[in-house]
């Protein structure tokens, strides 16, 4: 199996990869803090480099998502306040995930700036997979029109038309159909992990259980196709 | 020339032509009976198994040649179509599997994988057990300060795997660390015709050697 472009720039940034790496690790031990501080001192372009190939080694090529063991979702167009704010919940457990609460500690508010202007920056087509076209459909009416007999609003209310989303509302735009899915099915296992302290995810919760299996799937390869 | 207007000549050919036409048919019907009795007909499936076993062990469970032989058990099978067809056209290199791998047709090897991703033999172990907690530790969070990325996440909690993705787990330990010690100077070596290896020339290089021998042990008792 061959790939193109992508892995050209993962291989042409090792080079800077690795020295990056060096400074970031002599730069932890240096300064002898968890947490670098922001105000003194601005992301090296090494250092954001660096870190942008380590995200881009799960989340895909140009950040379009990858299938892993798990699916891996787009980062591509995301809206850097709703990346900010996962990256949080990831940090204080309000969000369970053991893998991204590891990647998400070490980062400092200076480079989450620089990784999240970038992902938003990103637009490579869709990883798709395929879906057919009466599930397409049926997940187009949802998104639009919502389901009013079990009380769901029309998703693009929050997402937008395109499903690019705003601000704190997500891009769904060229998701991941299995990843759109598990979260659905998951959401209240996996998000506002600490009732003391709820966030955002609260909006989401109804709207999650009140979609059935199918109509999930038809929303997810709806949303999957979309640019 | 009195043979060829004879009764015997016509004789002959219409048997000829019969056993002909029963050939065709046969052929025809075992095309129509699937992957397994094509397979068959490519070739003895069992004989090929017992030869890859001669150097990958009894079930395919590894074997310590002069050069520390991977366990093929439990493999995904888009994975060794994958490494046998980068053997053929000399993306991975390794002289002596290139040699395995080309004479194999593509029903020998669907057959061939299909077989070692179903052994289950228990994993030979081998590595240091007091590196295991660290390997383990790296395998399931990665190294985020080095930028290295969880193994788990594309090879599963468990070092399964999954479709393109290799299990690792029962791997040997020796292997693993060779392979990822070297990675760059046996995969993807045609730059023009990059290969899914590209995705972990970054965690190979980043990994330091005391944390490749940390995972690679970890990894040698999974089962």
């Amino acid at each position: 199996m061959t790939l193109d472009k992508g892995p050209r720039r993962i291989l042409s940034r090792l080079v800077s990869a690795r020295a990056a790496t060096c400074s970031v690790v002599l730069s932890f031990v240096l300064s002898g803090a968890a947490y670098p501080k922001d105000a003194e001192q601005s992301a090296s372009t090494d250092q954001l480099q660096a870190k942008i190939a380590y995200c881009e080694n799960c989340h895909g090529v140009a950040a379009q998502g990858f299938h892993g063991y798990y699916p891996i979702p787009r980062l591509a167009g995301q809206q850097p306040e709703y990346i900010k704010n996962q990256l949080q919940a990831f940090i204080e457990h309000r969000r369970t995930n053991n893998i991204m609460f590891n990647v998400a500690h070490v980062l400092s508010a200076t480079l989450l700036d620089g990784l999240t202007e970038n992902f938003q920056k990103l637009n490579p087509k869709p990883l798709t997979s395929p879906a057919p076209e009466d599930l397409i459909a049926a997940g187009k009416k949802i998104y639009e029109e919502g389901i009013e007999k079990s009380d769901v609003p029309p998703c693009a209310g929050c997402h937008g038309p395109d499903a690019k989303g705003n601000d704190q509302f997500p891009r769904l735009a060229g998701q991941l159909s299995d990843y759109i899915f598990n979260k659905l099915t998951n959401w209240s296992k996996e998000r506002g992990q600490n009732p003391a302290n709820p966030d955002t995810s609260t909006i989401m919760a109804p709207i999650a259980h009140s979609l059935t299996e199918q109509q999930i799937k038809a929303v997810a390869a709806y949303l999957n196709q979309l640019e | 020339m009195k043979f060829f207007g004879s009764h015997s000549f016509q004789l002959v050919g219409v048997v000829g032509l019969q056993l002909a036409l029963v050939a065709i048919a046969l052929t025809v019907a075992d095309r129509v009976h699937g992957a397994e009795r094509s397979a068959m007909h490519e070739g003895n499936v069992p004989a090929k198994l017992a030869y890859c076993e001669d150097c990958h062990g009894p079930s395919g469970q590894g074997f310590h040649g002069y050069f520390p032989i991977p366990r093929l058990a439990g493999q995904q099978t888009a994975y060794l179509k994958n490494q046998l067809e980068a053997f053929v056209e000399h993306r991975r290199t390794n002289n002596i599997m290139f040699n395995v791998a080309h004479s194999l047709s593509p029903g020998m090897i669907s057959a061939l994988a299909d077989d070692f991703h179903a052994f289950v033999p228990p994993p030979l172990g081998g590595g240091a057990r007091h590196l295991v907690p660290t390997g383990e530790k790296i395998f399931q969070n990665g190294v985020p300060e080095a930028n290295v990325a969880a193994c788990a996440a594309c090879h599963g909690p468990n070092a399964q795997g999954g479709g393109e993705i290799p299990r690792l787990a029962g791997q040997l330990p020796d292997y693993v660390f060779n392979k990822l010690i070297n990675w760059s100077r046996e995969r993807g070596q045609i730059p023009s015709k990059p290969d899914t290896s590209a995705v972990m020339s970054p965690v190979a290089h980043s990994l330091t050697r005391p944390q490749v021998e940390a995972v690679a042990a970890y990894l040698s008792y999974l089962k």
